[in-house]
């Protein structure tokens, strides 16, 4: 049962307390000798109250009590400073190391896990994960030496001054550590669904404004001010359910901590009345009953914290363990040189078992070959490709590459010789530089050529700083045929033996079409060439096109083989020709 | 707390702050008595508070310790002699004490939240009516934190900063008060510190406000780096760039890292000095207090008092810079709600005798001149007719004018010079809504609103006849919905799942069929679309031009080949003007452009 506490601690937390080992336990140090001398201000308080209250007075004595006060607390300031720094520090060093490892293992997660997994688990895993285990072990740390140690000092001296005393002051303490518990509990789920209203809220606002425009034409104002409106009081009533918890909170808090007073002053003070208690007694238990109230409240506080820290630290772990089934062979087969011959034998696939993508795939692609395919939206064209730089492996059937499977290759190796363009052209924000190299080298006069390839002068000429604008999120917006041309120079970096391109001139018009994929052959001429699109006139110069219907080769052949002999084929061709003929 | 935008205006409080309470004002107004009660309940609280120690010194004072000859003592000028009924007495006053506290801050978090609820419907409808130009000139993302974060904002004032005020600084002036009815002299010196804290608060708080500004910046950023990794896998995978974006990730994540340790030093720095501040306090006033114990001036018993109650003067001073920045960040997005709410609405144009109209037959724009900005004309000179049941394309290069003729014609924004004629009457004698209301608008993006297919179609408010919707639905070819989705019930999410973008645009079209239109505008309504869904929306368009005025606007020539009359526009001009058949004998541009498109 404990291995769900004990692994991860070990696995993901043990090596950072062992790197910061020293400052934690020096922390903690530091921690002690503040809680302690905390306890001594009052005592030396204590002392000069009663010193006066003797009579004969001591200037000495008074400025030495009071030097002493002073002294403790330049001593509490600076240790304080110290245990801050320490342990809140390693506490950051650990979320520092963390995050770091989860981007690093996200990026080698294959694209199975990615369709399982919603973006915004693990970005949640990121961000709100990571938090909760940094305060689970930061502020949890720092309250659990705290309750150790201010709360059982407390709690020791106040049993030594009399035990039944403490046992009745301590009735109302339970219900203390619980409230906190549970109120802090209840808050958090209170709060995360506030929260999912108004996440709610904030996209309504955001699809309003968008379609302003639309909302204007049709006199949609008052209808979407009523969603608004509507969106806004739910997240009233669930952030006031919230608060109605949250008010609870303190007065509770304030009520069991005064009872427990009531009870130590009217029993207590029964105590002194029978001569049973000194007043001094007394009065140092209620101070030591104020000390007592933090300690208690953080218990509750904590194990909240810790629970919450541990679930998160287990979803990170799982994160973290999780393999991706695309990998590298143990040893991989060992090529040097690669003439792009891809071989198809027999391949199915399934992204969920028992409804396939494609069956019994069987193709071959000759060195230097260009393959054309087509067919209709969802006929499985692009899971095809993609098994090709494996970016999911087959079900059933193999894929090899120059006679060497696929997965007896080290899969760096095999990515490195695909250039591959998958079909929804991502920008990262960054320069169009950086996108088109993405960390590669290339020389001036090749990444010219590829500009001009790609047909990219225009649009270059018109950004404000050329190669080096920033675009997407934060830079300017592209529209979706320039992003395409970026995309597609991306994939012409480097000269690879095999060249695969999905759908890579969807959005740009049919004259630029057949511009860039003249190019492309000509600076791939000896690479096997693998294209995707729905545009018959940019297969036409294909040695060979396939057609996939329903996960299956429906027709193969060239382009004048396929007119005659499929009907999707030739339909598509008279159409599209017609289109562009219409205009003449 | 939600994410607001990195751009964070920062703002410091002044006394004009004063003018934000006035445009508020409004808004609080009917919940005055409300807070004014709340302000009496702390005051009440406050004083429970205050009135702990008392008790517990009369206990003290009056049965456990007796000062005087015989027991008892007084409260509230009751004489209580047994020390049972004073703990029953003290009980009470502890639950009392619990329930007034529990009953304030629930009112307060809840009269807070009333009015920020107002605030944000009233902001949101107010917007809703401001013109197309002012969302032109925001970027939405801003303006979506209007609504959510800036108001969420002021959330935090209403709540945890009056809460402060009311609450803290009350107990604060309390405590004072009682120093200084205890001992003047000694309450004097105390005060002296007052200037030293303050400053250092205001200094610390400055500090931290620029460390929590960067925190936030590079931890927005690390998010941005999550989501672009993730959607992005593919490329960084496929192009074996992994490392390169490991190692940016690290350079990220450690300046965020330095950034989170700065602030802790703050803190680190701010925290243990306030605590120095009370520790020096005891010994000075331990010091000057045992003087004056000693010449008599002071009993022992109220520099004790004292000493207790100076610890309670101290306690809420280390949470005042975290207040202190809420209630910047507060004031500086209630400025932001202020200048939305001083925009003007959408200005009807003001004359005496506006026209109805109730069907749009004829269109025409005369001589028309616009421009966004008063240096760059846009449109020049735009004159065309649309007689009844006519179409007209309107072709041309990005940032040729184009979309600037559709803001005209749908009054989202008015012509400098010239006129636009509806049935021969000016739009400006029109009610823009009669307009409208005749008007459909189908564009590049369509536009999806989250709930259902039907609420799309046809609002909820506006009840429509199942058949006649069904053939609306159909029209538009949007069989689909039946076959692969649940019909009319669909749901659509976020960014019109689960539809393609062809049949989004379908579903729109079904929205401006439900609609009846006499006039119909398409706005690159076909763009960057496979051509399988093209084929449909074409179709689709086509039926619901049939009998209405329509305008297509397009990139791609052979979108509007079939229109009556083509206009083709460059630099904001009307270049060619004619059927497909008369431009292409013109040979002049039209034809230029459409040997281009055709390889």
């Amino acid at each position: 049962m404990l291995n769900w506490i004990i692994d991860p601690i070990l696995k993901l937390i043990y090596p950072y307390i062992k790197k910061n080992l020293y400052k934690i336990l020096f922390g903690i140090l530091c921690m002690i000798i503040v809680d302690a001398t905390q306890l001594i201000v009052p005592q030396v308080i204590k002392q000069a109250v009663d010193n006066l209250d003797k009579g004969p007075f001591d200037t000495n004595i008074l400025f030495f009590q009071c030097g002493y006060i002073l002294f403790l607390g330049l001593v509490m300031a600076v240790l304080r400073y110290g245990w801050r720094n320490l342990l809140m520090g390693s506490a950051r060093d650990l979320e520092n190391g963390i995050r770091d490892e989860i981007f690093n293992h996200i990026l080698t997660l294959d694209m199975a896990y990615y369709n399982r997994t919603k973006t915004g688990d693990i970005m949640a895993h990121a961000t709100s994960d990571i938090n909760h285990v940094r305060m689970a072990f930061g502020f949890g740390l720092i309250a659990i030496v705290d309750t150790l140690l201010l709360g059982g000092a407390t709690l020791g001296i106040m049993i030594w001054t009399h035990p039944a005393l403490t046992a009745l002051a301590m009735i109302p303490m339970p219900f203390l550590v619980m409230t906190t518990r549970n109120l802090g509990k209840k808050t958090h789920t209170l709060h995360k669904t506030a929260q999912e209203s108004f996440s709610k809220l904030t996209e309504l606002v955001r699809e309003s404004f968008f379609g302003i425009r639309i909302i204007k034409v049709y006199n949609f104002e008052s209808i979407i001010m009523n969603k608004v409106e509507k969106a806004s009081k739910d997240y009233f009533n669930k952030n006031l359910k919230r608060a109605f918890v949250n008010a609870l909170l303190k007065p509770l808090l304030i009520l069991f901590f005064n009872l427990s007073t009531l009870i130590i002053l009217f029993y207590g003070g029964f105590l002194v009345m029978k001569e049973a208690l000194t007043p001094g007694e007394l009065v140092a238990f209620l101070q030591y009953l104020g000390i007592l109230a933090w300690p208690v409240i953080a218990i509750g506080w904590m194990t909240n914290l810790f629970q919450r820290g541990m679930a998160s630290l287990n979803r990170i772990n799982t994160l973290l363990d999780s393999r991706p089934e695309v990998a590298s062979p143990g040893h991989p087969a060992v090529l040097s040189d690669l003439s792009g011959r891809i071989t198809f034998k027999d391949v199915s696939f399934a992204y969920v078992k028992d409804s396939p993508v494609l069956s019994n795939i069987l193709f071959d692609v000759e060195p230097g070959m260009s393959i054309g395919i087509t067919g209709p939206p969802g006929s499985g064209k692009t899971s095809l490709v993609q098994l090709i730089p494996r970016l999911y492996n087959t079900t059933s059937g193999k894929i090899f590459l120059d006679g060497h499977e696929l997965e007896s290759l080290d899969l760096n190796f095999l990515r490195q010789q695909i250039a591959f363009m998958p079909q929804e052209s991502f920008l990262f924000s960054s320069t169009i530089r950086d996108n088109i190299l993405m960390g590669r080298y290339v020389n001036r006069e090749r990444l010219d050529r590829i500009i001009e390839a790609c047909c990219l002068q225009e649009t270059l000429e018109k950004m404000p700083k050329g190669l080096d604008t920033v675009v997407g999120e934060r830079g300017v917006t592209l529209s979706g045929g320039q992003k395409q041309r970026i995309a597609l120079a991306r994939t012409l970096v480097d000269e690879k033996p095999i060249v695969i391109l999905d759908d890579p001139v969807s959005q740009v018009d049919t004259h630029t079409a057949s511009k860039l994929i003249a190019a492309i052959h000509q600076m791939n001429s000896e690479s096997s060439f693998i294209i995707i699109s729905h545009r018959i006139s940019a297969l036409a110069s294909c040695d060979r096109i396939y057609i996939l219907k329903n996960g299956r080769i429906n027709y193969s052949g060239s382009h004048q083989e396929l007119i005659e002999t499929s009907r999707f084929y030739g339909e598509s061709f008279r159409v599209q020709q017609f289109e562009e003929e219409k205009n003449a | 707390m939600p994410e607001t935008s990195i751009s964070m205006e920062e703002k410091e409080i002044k006394l004009a702050d004063l003018y934000l309470a006035k445009m508020l004002w409004p808004f609080i107004r009917p919940y005055a008595f409300l807070l004014g009660l709340t302000t009496l309940l702390v005051f009440i609280v406050t004083f429970f508070e205050l009135l702990m120690p008392i008790l517990t010194q009369k206990a003290f004072d009056g049965f456990i310790l007796p000062v005087g000859p015989e027991k008892g003592t007084h409260l509230f000028g009751f004489e209580i002699i047994s020390f049972s009924n004073f703990c029953i007495l003290f009980s009470v006053i502890v639950l009392v004490s619990f329930v007034i506290d529990f009953f304030q801050s629930l009112l307060m978090e809840y009269t807070g939240q009333t009015i920020i609820l107002n605030l944000r419907c009233g902001l949101f409808s107010h917007m809703a009516f401001l013109p197309v130009a002012f969302y032109d000139k925001n970027s939405s993302g801003r303006l979506v934190s209007r609504v959510a974060g800036d108001i969420e904002n002021m959330n935090e004032m209403f709540t945890n900063v009056l809460i402060f005020i009311f609450r803290d600084l009350f107990l604060m002036i309390g405590v004072l008060v009682i120093l200084f009815s205890i001992n003047i002299k000694l309450a004097l010196y105390l005060t002296a510190m007052v200037p030293v804290i303050a400053i250092s608060i205001t200094v610390f708080s400055k500090i931290l406000r620029k460390a929590f500004r960067t925190i936030r910046q590079k931890l927005a950023e690390i998010n941005h780096s999550f989501s672009e990794a993730i959607t992005g896998i593919k490329i960084i995978q496929t192009t074996s760039s992994r490392d390169r974006f490991m190692e940016k990730f690290k350079f990220l994540n450690f300046e965020y890292f330095s950034a989170s340790l700065f602030q802790i030093r703050i803190f680190s720095i701010f925290m243990p000095f306030i605590g120095f501040m009370g520790v020096l306090s005891v010994a000075i006033i331990l010091w000057t207090g045992s003087f004056n114990v000693m010449d008599k001036s002071l009993t022992l018993g109220e520099l004790v008092a004292f000493l207790s109650y100076m610890k309670l003067f101290f306690r809420p001073l280390r949470d005042l810079s975290e207040t202190f920045n809420l209630l910047q960040n507060a004031l500086a997005s209630a400025e932001r709600i202020i200048n939305v709410f001083k925009q003007e609405k959408a200005k009807q144009r003001a004359l005496v005798l506006r026209e109805r109209i109730d069907k749009i037959s004829h269109l025409s724009l005369e001589k028309v001149n616009f421009s966004y900005s008063e240096d760059k004309p846009v449109l020049k000179n735009i004159s065309f007719r649309l007689p009844p049941n006519r179409s007209i394309g309107i072709v041309g290069r990005t940032g040729s004018g184009k979309s600037s003729i559709i803001n005209l014609i749908t009054g989202f924004y008015g012509p400098g010079s010239g006129t636009i004629s509806f049935n021969g009457i000016d739009q400006k004698s029109i009610n823009i809504e009669d307009i409208r209301k005749k008007t459909a608008l189908v564009m590049q993006d369509p536009v999806l609103f989250s709930g259902t297919i039907r609420e799309n179609i046809t609002p909820s408010g506006l009840d429509m006849d199942p058949a006649r919707l069904e053939k609306a639905v159909y029209d538009a070819n949007c069989d689909f919905l039946f076959e692969k989705f649940s019909g009319l019930d669909t749901n659509i999410e976020e960014e019109g799942r689960p539809l393609s973008s062809g049949e989004k645009q379908l579903v729109c079209i079904a929205r401006a069929f439900a609609f009846d239109p006499d006039l119909i505008i398409f706005d690159e309504a076909t763009s960057y679309m496979d051509s399988n869904s093209e084929q449909k929306v074409h179709d689709a368009m086509k039926k619901l031009m049939k009998g209405r005025l329509s305008i297509i606007i397009a990139h791609r020539l052979s979108t509007v080949r079939d229109c009556d009359s083509i206009l083709l526009l460059r630099d904001g001009r009307i270049r060619e003007q004619g059927s497909h058949h008369e431009l292409i004998a013109l040979k002049g541009e039209y034809y230029h452009l459409l040997e281009k498109e055709k390889i």
